[in-house]
């Protein structure tokens, strides 16, 4: 089994692009479960056709200790598994612990046990590696692989960068690599080329270009992935792709994280190079 | 053959810290963050405020936190109340996992609402814990919603216990104590008022504050609120009617009388109750602040009838201790000059004196203090005072709860001077209680089963007999030789 963390910065489309690659795993037959580590626990909404499932914190709050897996992982789209870790409402307690706390009950509970016949199991976090808790997915004995999503805006790469941090600190303790940068399309000025750049810098690759399309919010409005809504459209391919890449990928690497003025200079070259007319 | 415990080394970065009077010229650092590693005997933020808050007697104490915060601070003084014992119930919200996750604000607000119920305190202290400071309760807004919902104060106190030293949490204990003087509806009394005092940092620890109180009372002044010992919330209250803040303990309540002087123009004098020369010093003080010579006269037929009626016993076993050599590890440094003073009445040498929260000003003078030779330590721990006792032959060491089994395993007296005591050692009687238990302690022929015993004992004396660890294995311990001075219990002498 393979185990994926998705990090990247707040808003990104982590979410949305982690369902459109899962349902495209499942699709080529790939057994395949989701942990939503998001407090709001809308990672498997798309899985789900909406947010149906009990969080495995709200479980454990209303039901005490004793959970069985079956209470808290939900059948999905293409026979996938969906769990959601939850949490607090904002502005209380500490979302980080509740990861901790979720996964490790996912681990007592043996959902990541060889007899439950997993190809993958992929972790989407919220945003970046702001504690502790959030580090939870890529600590030793969790997801040996990270995608960061990223587009070619600024802040978007800054976060990613921050991201290789955690990554390189937990890849020395642990065996954790990153294994590529996923571009979600901002329609960014030389964004591909930029990103391309940008993974190459850190050590790593683009693993795939997502362009921007319509159709990703169209199957969203219907709670669907687009695979799901359909099939046929191009944007569909669009996740083939990238799941097919995921899964052909071999390219693990202890990224390089870079300094900020590297990264502006980046920023500076591949944004203004073709950008407004000067 | 394992190594003496004198050649234990110092580390590193603790050498700046020990000081050895004579050995060079004066210089001792302090109020330093403990060393990581060199356990120190320190305690944390919340141990601070929550010892010095404790003995307000009618005032619940509501712990925010994991279990294990209240549990270790559970009736941590030997804090006598003559009223309300709610101050000896230990309240916690017992913070878990889901609160941790989902923070603990409502379950903090629903135990206020419960508690104050079915108590009806005067007020209620709401202790914030390291957990709670990690995931950002908002402890004042709980607070103050409880205390809208009661009509009962209730104070948030902020020691976080990772925040800081114990002298944080008197802090934070002062502040809390602040939140509440002053809100009295009393008027304040006019100028034909009597004198009138607080008594500051003394934490009636088996009944001391009565014992100082009676004195000052006697003296012809108004004690108006005892901070905290024996305290009531609404003496604090008022406490801003009192013309003196008399100050024991030199961090606990500093703060206070700062504050107070700042916010009511009240002056304040430290003084210390322990010893027959620094009680009568601080009533002495306290007289010549009011400047009255009737009150004067008064004081001095008070010291004078106190210490004629103490001086007989004291002779007693000042002639048994006389040349015994003491090692003094106190939590503030005040205490400490008070011990070696009261050491000396009784003919002991202090050979060891340190505190955990001393600031420079306090080495100065304990140094100036102490003989040649002390070794003078600040923020000290268990290898170091095993080794500096063995190092200068102490026979007592006089420390709390913490410092007795570094005693006992060593095998010296020790006295128990910490808030955690059950003996009432504060003025006149007090300093007879002190020197009895220095006397039955040091002067106990079980020192002389002990391998140190052996090794130590005097060459004119009996033949030492062999140490208990070993008899126990093999045989019934051996019975003592005969001993040369006479052991005392109470007031009647005792055969061996």
């Amino acid at each position: 089994m393979r185990k994926v963390a998705i990090y990247g910065k707040g808003g990104i489309g982590k979410s949305t692009t982690t369902q459109n690659t899962v349902a495209a795993l499942a699709e080529m037959g790939k057994k395949v479960m989701v942990v939503g580590c998001d407090p709001k626990a809308d990672s498997t909404r798309l899985l789900l056709h909406g947010l149906a499932q009990k969080s495995v914190l709200d479980t454990i709050r209303e039901e005490g200790e004793d959970v069985e897996l079956e209470d808290i992982r939900r059948d999905g789209f293409g026979e996938c598994l969906c769990v959601e870790s939850g949490g607090p409402e904002p502005g209380v307690g500490c979302a980080g612990r509740g990861i901790i706390t979720s996964i490790n009950l996912l681990e007592q509970l043996g959902a990541y046990e060889e007899s439950e016949g997993l190809d993958y199991a992929f972790y989407d976090v919220l945003g970046d590696v702001v504690c502790g808790g959030f580090a939870m997915p890529i600590r030793q004995g969790k997801a040996q692989e990270i995608y960061i999503v990223a587009s070619g805006e600024m802040m978007a790469m800054y976060a990613a960068n921050n991201i290789c941090k955690g990554v390189r600190k937990f890849a020395d303790a642990g065996g954790v690599r990153l294994g590529g940068i996923i571009c979600n399309s901002r329609k960014v000025d030389n964004e591909k080329e930029m990103i391309a750049e940008f993974a190459r810098r850190l050590g790593t690759q683009m693993i795939h270009f997502v362009p921007r399309d319509n159709d990703v919010q169209r199957a969203e409005i219907r709670k669907m992935t687009v695979i799901d809504w359909n099939s046929e459209c191009p944007q569909a391919d669009e996740y083939r792709t990238l799941a097919r890449n995921i899964d052909a990928n071999d390219l693990f690497v202890v990224p390089k994280p870079m300094e900020i003025e590297e990264l502006e200079t980046l920023l500076l070259d591949f944004g203004i190079l073709e950008g407004a007319p000067a | 053959m394992p190594k003496p415990t004198s050649d234990i080394p110092i580390l590193e970065d603790r050498k700046a810290q020990v000081h050895t009077k004579g050995a060079a010229p004066f210089k001792l650092a302090c109020e330093k963050h403990s060393v990581a590693g060199a356990v120190s005997q320190r305690a944390c933020v919340f141990c601070g405020s929550r010892v010095v808050l404790y003995p307000i007697a009618d005032a619940l104490h509501l712990i925010h936190g994991p279990v294990g915060c209240a549990a270790y601070t559970w009736d941590i003084r030997g804090a006598a109340s003559s009223g309300p014992q709610l101050h000896r119930m230990s309240f916690s919200t017992d913070l878990r996992e889901k609160d941790v996750i989902y923070g603990g604000e409502n379950k903090c607000e629903a135990a206020l609402v419960e508690l104050i119920g079915r108590y009806q305190p005067k007020a209620a202290f709401v202790y914030a814990t390291c957990i709670v400071g990690l995931i950002g309760d908002d402890l004042d807004a709980v607070c103050r919603r409880a205390g809208e919902r009661t009509g009962v104060d209730v104070i948030p106190v902020h020691s976080e216990g990772f925040a800081g030293s114990k002298k944080d949490g008197y802090s934070a204990a002062c502040r809390a104590i602040d939140a509440l003087v002053g809100t009295s509806p009393e008027p304040k009394p006019g100028l034909g008022a009597p004198p009138s005092i607080n008594i500051l940092g003394d934490f009636n620890i088996a009944g001391e504050t009565w014992v100082i109180r009676d004195y000052y009372e006697r003296m012809g002044i108004d004690v108006i609120a005892t901070i905290t010992g024996d305290g009531r919330v609404d003496d604090i209250r008022r406490a801003h009617h009192a013309q003196l803040n008399v100050v024991q303990c030199s961090g606990s309540m500093k703060g206070l009388a700062r504050l107070m002087k700042e916010k009511y123009d009240i002056p304040f004098t430290h003084v210390s109750y322990f010893g027959l020369e620094d009680m009568s010093r601080a009533l002495y003080e306290v007289a010549d602040h009011f400047n009255d010579p009737d009150m004067k006269a008064r004081t001095a037929a008070l010291v004078r009838d106190e210490i004629g009626a103490v001086m007989p016993e004291l002779r007693k076993y000042r002639d048994a201790l006389a040349g015994k050599r003491a090692a003094v590890y106190t939590g503030g440094a005040f205490k400490a000059f008070s011990l070696v003073r009261s050491l000396r009445t009784l003919g002991v040498k202090t050979v060891i004196a340190g505190s955990q929260t001393g600031s420079p000003q306090d080495y100065q003078k304990l140094e100036a203090l102490c003989d040649e030779g002390a070794v003078l330590l600040d923020d000290t721990n268990p290898l170091e005072l095993a080794k500096f006792i063995d190092q200068t032959g102490a026979d007592l060491l006089i420390g709390g709860v913490k410092e007795r089994p570094i005693a006992y395993k060593l095998g010296v007296a020790f006295c128990d001077h910490n808030h955690e005591r059950k003996e009432c050692l504060a003025g006149y009687a007090g300093m007879v209680n002190f020197a009895r238990e220095v006397h039955h302690s040091v002067c106990s022929p079980v020192w002389r089963l002990t391998p140190r015993g052996c090794r130590t004992a005097a060459p004119d004396a009996s033949p030492p007999v062999r140490p208990l660890r070993r008899a126990a294995v093999r045989r019934p311990a051996p019975r003592p030789a005969l001993r040369t001075t006479p052991l005392t219990i109470g007031a009647k002498e005792v055969a061996v």
